[in-house]
């Protein structure tokens, strides 16, 4: 093995290594994983040169450090931290070199949840059914299953890089504190209650403290099904925000159970699915409904306008 | 809804929700639900496809197949299946488990509920094969089939915070096995030494959805 690219000096609040995940295998309860922001991330692998799905470094909330041990270009991209390179500002969305010895520190995340730091040729990382994806639950793929901390050392995979590349203006997702995430009625949307029913798409909730990879506990307008519905567990997507008696819901994110047996109220459309992945605590979530008619023509458009620009992306 | 034609509606912008809506367990709609699934996935046009007790969800890239194109094709596999005579016969798994005490900490209260000694609750339980239905909602989680009715007991209010891996517990008429350590709901009547998930095993998941199961008290 080669020297060491990166020497982690403090892991931060959860930083993980993720890739487009591993889909297909709900059935046997693995999650996708993956980048919870699938955007962000392929942003950030494409400032450097690489393929949009290369392993990368997932930070939620902030504080990571980072030594790096050879000279390397990075980029990152996703939640509005502040970054710095040996205490000299760095742009997020651009690709940016860095020298052996610097330091990169993020701060805490001013607006979204999770940033993504792409090196040049992607990081070495276990795999795990076609993917490094870390699932913290099962201790799989990543770095020994788990999130990083003080003392690891992360090594380059020497993927192929195309060189640094830029991002036109305007294209950087913006990211607030308020998430407006469109949303078809989920399987069990008519065994809400009417009021329930009502609030769901006009009302916003607040994510509480309970929000990482698996889910997002919500605060609001309490959602209640109709008399005592009792249901089977039964399968479950990312997206799908569920509904139990106690009437405070749960949006289903990334590494969320492949069943579950509460009602599911709504379901996230795939081309705002990225955006589920900067869902921070305190901020304000509202659902706005989606005809079935209209979902197919946003992802198209949504997929033309970023295949464009990144290769073989696609929400 | 019935056998031949189950509602087939839409889960979101990109899946499919297959419903046969059986009330309890239907051993008779559990095979077609695990029929479609093998030849959903023989097919490879979905991500995920995805059996449950009484339903399937198939997912799809929406940029691939559209929502109308999605439920043809399942309409068109739940015709053929209906045809052909497909028997979902999955191998028999034995599952050594010690039923009591630390491993079952909820056995003596279910046995003192049903008036019934903890030898006769364990009896019961191992007393019929079960059919694996459904896996997750961790890895390696196992739902089974229906348990005998004198068994079936509601969750617990407040689920416990941690359940170890390999727990076996009831809730109303299912009864599962924990994959993993989680934190968990169900009634807790006993715990096998397998592991139900193991990633660093070539076959890292020891039972799969159609497979049958048989307790064996340790």
């Amino acid at each position: 093995m080669s020297a060491p690219l990166i020497t982690v000096l403090n892991g931060g609040t959860q930083t993980t290594v993720q890739d487009s995940g591993r889909p297909g295998y709900r059935h046997l309860g693995i999650p996708r994983s993956g980048a919870a922001d699938r955007l962000s991330f392929a942003i950030a692998n494409h400032l450097v040169g690489n393929e949009w799905a290369t392993p990368a470094l997932e930070c939620a909330l902030g504080g990571l450090h980072l030594r790096f041990e050879r000279k390397t270009l990075i980029a990152i991209s996703g939640a509005q931290m502040w970054a710095q390179v040996q205490g000299m500002n760095v742009d997020t969305n651009r690709a940016v070199e860095v020298e052996a010895g610097d330091i990169l520190t993020l701060s805490y995340a001013r607006a979204g949840c999770r940033s993504y730091i792409a090196v040049a040729g992607g990081l070495q990382a276990t795999e795990f059914l076609e993917s490094v994806s870390t699932y913290l639950p099962a201790s799989l793929g990543g770095i020994e299953g788990r999130a990083l901390k003080a003392g690891d050392t992360l090594y380059s995979l020497n993927a192929v890089s195309q060189g640094a590349r830029t991002l036109p203006t305007g294209y950087a997702p913006h990211l607030s504190g308020h998430a407006v995430l469109r949303a078809s009625s989920g399987p069990e949307f008519d065994l809400l209650s009417a009021e329930s029913r009502r609030y769901l798409f006009t009302t916003p909730f607040i994510a509480t403290p309970a929000t990482d990879r698996m889910g997002s506990r919500l605060r609001g307008d309490r959602i209640a099904t109709d008399k005592s519905f009792a249901m089977t567990s039964s399968p479950l997507l990312p997206g799908t925000l569920q509904c139990p008696p106690d009437g405070r819901p749960i949006l289903a994110l990334a590494d969320g159970h492949c069943t579950g047996g509460y009602a599911r109220g709504l379901h996230v459309i795939q081309a705002d699915q990225w955006l589920l992945g900067q869902i921070a605590p305190g901020m304000k979530i509202s659902f706005r409904r989606c005809f079935d008619a209209e979902a197919p023509d946003i992802l198209q458009t949504r997929n033309a306008v970023w295949s464009t620009l990144i290769p073989d992306f696609s929400f | 809804m019935n056998d031949l034609h189950p509602d087939i509606r839409a889960y979101g912008d990109h899946a499919v929700l297959v419903e046969w809506g059986a009330d309890g367990f239907d051993a008779d709609i559990s095979d077609r639900v695990h029929a479609l699934a093998a030849r959903l996935r023989k097919k490879k046009a979905f991500i995920e496809v995805m059996p449950g007790y009484d339903s399937l969800v198939a997912s799809f890239d929406g940029a691939q197949m559209n929502a109308a194109s999605a439920r043809r094709r399942i309409k068109d596999a739940i015709v053929r299946e209906a045809r052909s005579e497909t028997a979902v016969d999955g191998r028999l798994v034995e599952i050594p488990v010690s039923y009591g005490g630390a491993d079952g900490p909820d056995l003596y209260a279910m046995a003192d509920r049903i008036g019934k000694s903890p030898e006769a609750v364990l009896a019961l339980h191992t007393g019929r094969d079960y059919r694996v239905c459904m896996m997750g909602f961790i890895p390696g989680f196992a739902f089974l089939s229906d348990v005998d009715p004198l068994l079936q007991h509601p969750r617990h209010a407040t689920p416990r915070a941690v359940v170890p891996a390999g727990s076996v517990g009831i809730a109303n008429w299912q009864t599962g096995i924990y994959g993993l350590e989680s934190p968990g709901g169900w009634q807790i009547i006993g715990r096998t030494d397998v592991a139900m998930f193991d990633a660093d095993r070539d076959r890292p998941f020891y039972v799969e959805a159609g497979d049958r199961i048989r307790f064996v008290a340790q």
